[in-house]
C-alpha cells in the first residue's frame, strides 16, 4: 500500500508560505513535490527575516520539507526553457506570484499547456487571477482583513486581530484540496484546470455564516470570546504565570457538571443560572465566578476533570506543551525530524490518517538548494553532465 | 460551466457538528450529490446560531454549510434506520461522519462495521482529536480546538494586545479550526478516492486538533528554532492594525521596495529620511519610532483612500471589511464570488460559493439549505432520482 498520491509529480514554482503549504501537503501524502528556486532569488526561508524578528535563515522549513530542490534561474531564456520542459514531466505545476509575473516569464497556464495539455496549473495569490483587484499585493494579515476575517476577530471593544500564519496555510490548505479536486477531473474528462485561488476568499469562506447574516441584513461584529449559544464560554487563569485554561459549557448537563467539578453544586440550583438563555445573559458573573475558581487549580489536571465529566475543555496550549504531546505524538500529527546536523527537533506530521495509506506523511527535512539535481535534471529530465555544466556557466542554472 | 469534478459521487454527511459538514459542502461545491443523514429532531446545527431571522431562528451556519445537500431522515438509534441507513451507504462513495466513538457501535458507524459491510466506501470519520489516541474521547468545542492546536494562544497580537496586554487569549471568529477540519477532510475524501479502485475503500480518521495544528506548524517550527512564541512578542515590528478616521487598514512593508513605497506614500517626511532607517534590521529594532509615526499619519485619513494610494505605490495595504464590505465589494461581484439561493423561511440571499475556482468562472452552488427530510428517505433510496437530481 502507498500513500495516495504517490506517482503525481509537482512542479512547486510557489515561494513564502500559502503556496508552499499546498505543496508541501500534498508531499505529504505522497506527491512529488520539485521545488525551484535559485540561488539569486531563493525562497524567503534561506534569508534572514527580521520582520519576524529572525536574523537569519532557517534551518528547518516546515513548508519546504519533504520537496526536492533544484536551481532554475528563470529570467534565463533556457531557465524558463527548462521549467517548461519539467512542467512537461509534471502533472501540476503551482505558483504563487503576483498576477501576470508567470506568463512575462512564459511559465503561465496558456504557456504550460503547449508543452503539457492536461496541466493541473495552480495559481494562489491575494485577490485571485481575475477582477479589479487582481494585481493587489498582500500578505497573510492583509487577506484576513479584505476577507472579513479580521474584522470579526478581537474584543468587542477593541480593534480587528491580524491573522498570521495560519491564515497563509489555510489558503494553501484549500488549495491542495482544489488541485486533488482537479486531479479528479482531469481523471474523469482528460482535461488539466487552471486552479485559482484567491486569499482573501479563502478568508471569506471562514465566515461564510457571518456573510449571510449580513445579507439578510444583519450586522455581525467582533464579540471577543463570547459564544452566541453557550456559557460559560471563553478562556479562563489558571494557576501560574501566564497559563489559561479554555472552557465552553454546552446546555444544562454541562452546566451541572461544572458547577459540580468547580467543588459548586449549589449553583446547579441557583435560579439566576437555570437556563441557557438566563447564562448567556449574566455572562460576566459567570465568567467572574468560573474564573475565582480556575485561578485554583491547575490548568492540565483541571481540563481532565472536566473532560471526564463531558464539559468541553482544554488547556490553552504553547508550542512547547503541543510538541511534547502524547496523543498527537501517538497520531503522527507531530513527529521528530533531523537537521542537517544531525539534531532531532519537532515538526508537525500529515494532518490526516489514512486506513490504507502507506508512507503518508514527512519522508525528508528541508533540502538544500539544489540538492537534487541529479535526479531532477539528469534522470528525469535526460540531461548530460556536460549540459548541465553549460546551463551553470551561462546562468540559467544557478 | 462545465461539471465539478465529482458529478455522479455520492457523499452521505452525518454531522452535528460544522467540520463534517464543511467537508460535505466542499464536496458539493466539487459536483458530489451529498446527502445530509439527519436525526428526527434534524441535525443539531439547524439550532446553532446566528440566526438569519430573530423570529423564525433559521441558522445562518446551517445554511451556510448544508446549502447544496439534501436531506434525509433517518434514526440510526433504531434497527429499521440503521437498515435503511446501510441502504444508502451501500450506494455511496464517500461517508463523512463525526458521530462521538462511544456511539458508532450502537449506531453501526463503527469502523469495522462499515469497512464489512461498505468495504466500498472511504469512511472519513471527523472528530475533535480524531478516532485514535488517548484523547479520542475527549469533546471539544472551536474555542477549545483552537487552544489544543497552538493559535489560540497566541492571538490577539499587535494593536490588539497592546491595547489589552492583560486580558486572555481572544479566539478567532467563528469556527476557524473546525472549518480547517472540514478541509481535510474533504481532501482526505478526496485522496482515499483516488486510490479506491486500485485499494477499495478505507478508513479516513481527521482530528480538528491535527488539522489546526497543520495550520499552526510555524511556531513549532519557531520553537525548534529555540523559541516559544508568545502573543506579545509576535507582533510585527511595524505596520500592522492602523487606526483610520472611518475604519481600520493593516499594512505589512516586508520588502525593501514597499518600504520604500511606504515613504514616498507618507510624503517623504523628516524621520524617515534618516539613512539608518533604510537598513531592515534597524527598522525592525526602532519599530515602535516608525508605528507612532505611520499610525499619526493614517489616524486623520479615509481607509478607501489609504489602501488606493498606497496599493499604487507598491505598498501592501488592506482595509479591514466588514461583511457587508466584503458582501458588496466590487472586486467580488465581479468575481461572482457569491450567488442567490433560496433560504426555506427566509428568502433568496446570497451566498458565498467556494474559496477557489477551475478557470475564471465560480462553482455553483446547486440550492439553499434543503429542509429536514425534504427529499424524503424512498427517493434518496432509489438511485435513479438522485442522478436526475445531479443532471438538473
Amino acid at each position: 500500500m502507498s500513500a495516495p498520491l504517490k506517482g503525481i509529480r509537482i512542479a512547486d514554482f510557489t515561494v513564502h508560505n500559502a503556496g508552499p503549504f499546498a505543496t508541501h501537503i500534498l508531499s505529504q501524502l505522497g506527491a512529488e513535490c520539485i521545488k525551484i528556486e535559485s540561488a539569486q532569488r531563493p525562497d524567503i526561508f534561506r534569508k534572514p527575516h527580521p520582520v519576524y524578528g529572525r536574523m537569519g535563515p532557517a534551518t528547518f522549513d516546515q513548508v519546504a520539507s519533504n520537496k526536492l530542490s533544484v536551481r532554475i534561474n528563470l529570467k534565463h531564456p533556457q531557465g524558463a526553457d527548462l521549467a517548461r520542459r519539467l512542467a512537461a514531466v509534471s502533472d501540476v505545476a503551482a505558483e504563487s506570484f503576483r498576477p501576470g509575473v508567470m506568463r512575462r516569464l512564459g511559465l503561465d497556464h496558456e504557456a504550460l499547456r503547449q508543452v503539457k495539455p492536461d496541466l493541473v496549473f495552480l495559481s494562489i495569490c491575494s485577490s485571485g487571477q481575475t477582477g479589479p483587484d487582481a494585481h493587489f499585493s498582500g500578505y497573510a494579515p492583509l487577506f484576513g482583513a479584505w476577507g472579513g476575517l479580521g474584522a470579526l476577530t478581537g474584543y468587542a471593544d477593541g480593534p480587528p486581530v491580524e491573522m498570521r500564519h495560519v491564515m497563509d496555510h489555510a489558503v494553501g490548505l484549500n488549495a491542495a484540496l482544489a488541485v486533488v479536486g482537479a486531479l479528479h477531473r482531469r481523471r474523469a474528462t482528460g482535461e488539466g484546470a487552471l486552479v485559482d485561488v484567491a486569499a482573501r476568499e479563502v478568508a471569506s469562506s471562514l465566515i461564510g455564516e457571518a456573510l449571510l447574516v449580513a445579507a439578510a441584513g444583519g450586522e455581525p461584529t467582533r464579540m471577543g470570546n463570547d459564544h452566541l449559544a453557550m456559557a460559560p464560554h471563553g478562556v479562563y487563569p489558571a494557576q501560574g504565570e501566564d497559563r489559561w485554561l479554555s472552557i465552553a459549557v454546552r446546555g444544562d448537563d454541562q452546566w451541572r457538571a461544572l458547577v459540580r467539578v468547580m467543588g459548586r453544586p449549589e449553583l446547579a440550583a441557583d435560579a439566576r443560572f437555570a437556563t441557557v438563555a438566563r447564562r448567556l445573559s449574566r455572562r460576566a458573573e459567570l465568567d467572574a465566578l468560573v474564573s475565582e475558581w480556575t485561578l485554583t487549580v491547575a490548568a492540565e489536571a483541571a481540563a481532565a476533570a472536566l473532560q471526564a465529566e463531558g464539559v468541553a475543555a482544554h488547556v490553552s496550549w504553547t508550542s512547547r506543551d503541543i510538541a511534547d504531546d502524547a496523543h498527537l505524538r501517538a497520531r503522527g500529527a507531530i513527529v521528530e525530524v533531523s537537521e542537517p546536523d544531525g539534531r532531532t527537533r519537532a515538526a508537525v506530521g500529515a494532518p490526516l490518517k489514512l486506513s490504507k495509506g502507506g508512507d503518508i506523511g514527512l519522508t525528508r527535512g528541508t533540502p538544500r538548494l539544489g540538492e537534487h539535481e541529479d535526479y531532477v535534471f539528469g534522470d528525469l529530465l535526460g540531461l548530460s553532465a556536460e549540459e548541465r555544466r553549460s546551463l551553470e556557466r551561462d546562468g540559467a542554472i544557478y | 460551466m462545465s461539471r465539478g469534478p465529482l458529478h455522479g459521487r455520492r457523499v452521505v454527511v452525518s454531522a452535528s457538528g460544522v467540520a463534517a459538514a464543511y467537508a460535505g459542502r466542499l464536496l458539493s461545491v466539487l459536483g458530489a450529490e451529498t446527502i445530509l443523514l439527519e436525526p428526527p429532531a434534524g441535525s443539531a446545527l439547524r439550532s446553532e446560531p446566528p440566526w438569519l431571522d430573530d423570529d423564525s431562528r433559521v441558522s445562518a451556519l446551517f445554511a451556510y454549510l448544508a446549502a447544496g445537500a439534501r436531506s434525509t431522515v433517518c434514526d440510526l438509534d433504531s434497527e429499521q434506520g440503521r437498515t435503511a441507513a446501510f441502504a444508502l451507504l451501500s450506494q455511496a462513495d464517500i461517508l463523512v461522519d463525526d458521530t462521538p466513538l462511544v456511539w458508532r457501535s450502537r449506531r453501526g458507524l463503527d469502523e469495522a462495521a462499515i469497512a464489512e459491510r461498505c468495504p466500498h466506501l472511504v469512511h472519513v470519520s471527523v472528530l475533535p482529536f480524531g478516532a485514535s489516541g488517548p484523547k479520542a474521547d475527549w469533546v471539544g468545542e472551536e474555542i477549545n480546538l483552537l487552544h489544543a492546536s497552538g493559535e489560540g494562544n497566541l492571538l490577539p497580537n499587535g494593536l490588539s494586545v497592546e491595547t489589552f496586554p492583560d486580558r486572555p487569549p481572544v479566539k478567532i471568529h467563528g469556527h476557524f479550526a473546525e472549518l480547517q477540519g472540514g478541509v481535510t477532510a474533504a481532501l482526505g475524501a478526496l485522496s482515499a478516492l483516488w486510490v479506491a479502485d486500485e485499494v477499495g475503500g478505507q478508513f479516513v480518521d481527521v482530528s480538528v486538533q491535527d488539522a489546526a495544528l497543520a495550520v499552526s506548524a510555524f511556531s513549532i517550527q519557531r520553537l525548534g528554532d529555540g523559541q516559544v512564541e508568545h502573543r506579545k512578542a509576535r507582533s510585527f515590528r511595524y505596520g500592522g492594525v492602523l487606526p483610520c478616521a472611518d475604519g481600520f487598514v493593516e499594512l505589512l512593508t516586508l520588502e525593501q521596495r514597499q518600504w520604500e513605497g511606504l515613504v514616498e506614500l507618507l510624503g517623504r517626511p523628516e524621520w524617515a529620511a534618516d539613512p539608518r532607517l533604510s537598513d531592515p534590521l534597524e527598522r525592525s529594532r526602532r519599530g515602535a519610532e516608525i508605528n507612532r509615526h505611520v499610525r499619526a499619519w493614517a489616524r486623520s485619513r479615509r481607509t478607501d483612500d489609504v489602501v488606493a494610494q498606497g496599493q499604487a505605490a507598491g505598498v501592501p495595504i488592506a482595509k479591514y471589511m466588514s461583511p457587508a464590505d466584503v458582501l458588496g465589494d466590487k472586486h467580488e461581484r465581479v468575481r461572482g464570488l457569491f450567488a442567490p439561493v433560496d433560504v426555506p423561511g427566509v428568502g433568496v440571499l446570497d451566498l458565498l460559493t467556494a474559496p477557489f475556482r477551475y478557470g475564471s468562472e465560480p462553482f455553483a452552488v446547486s440550492a439553499g439549505p434543503p429542509s429536514l427530510g425534504e427529499d424524503g428517505w424512498a427517493e434518496a433510496d432509489a438511485p435513479a432520482a438522485g442522478a436526475a437530481r445531479m443532471q438538473g
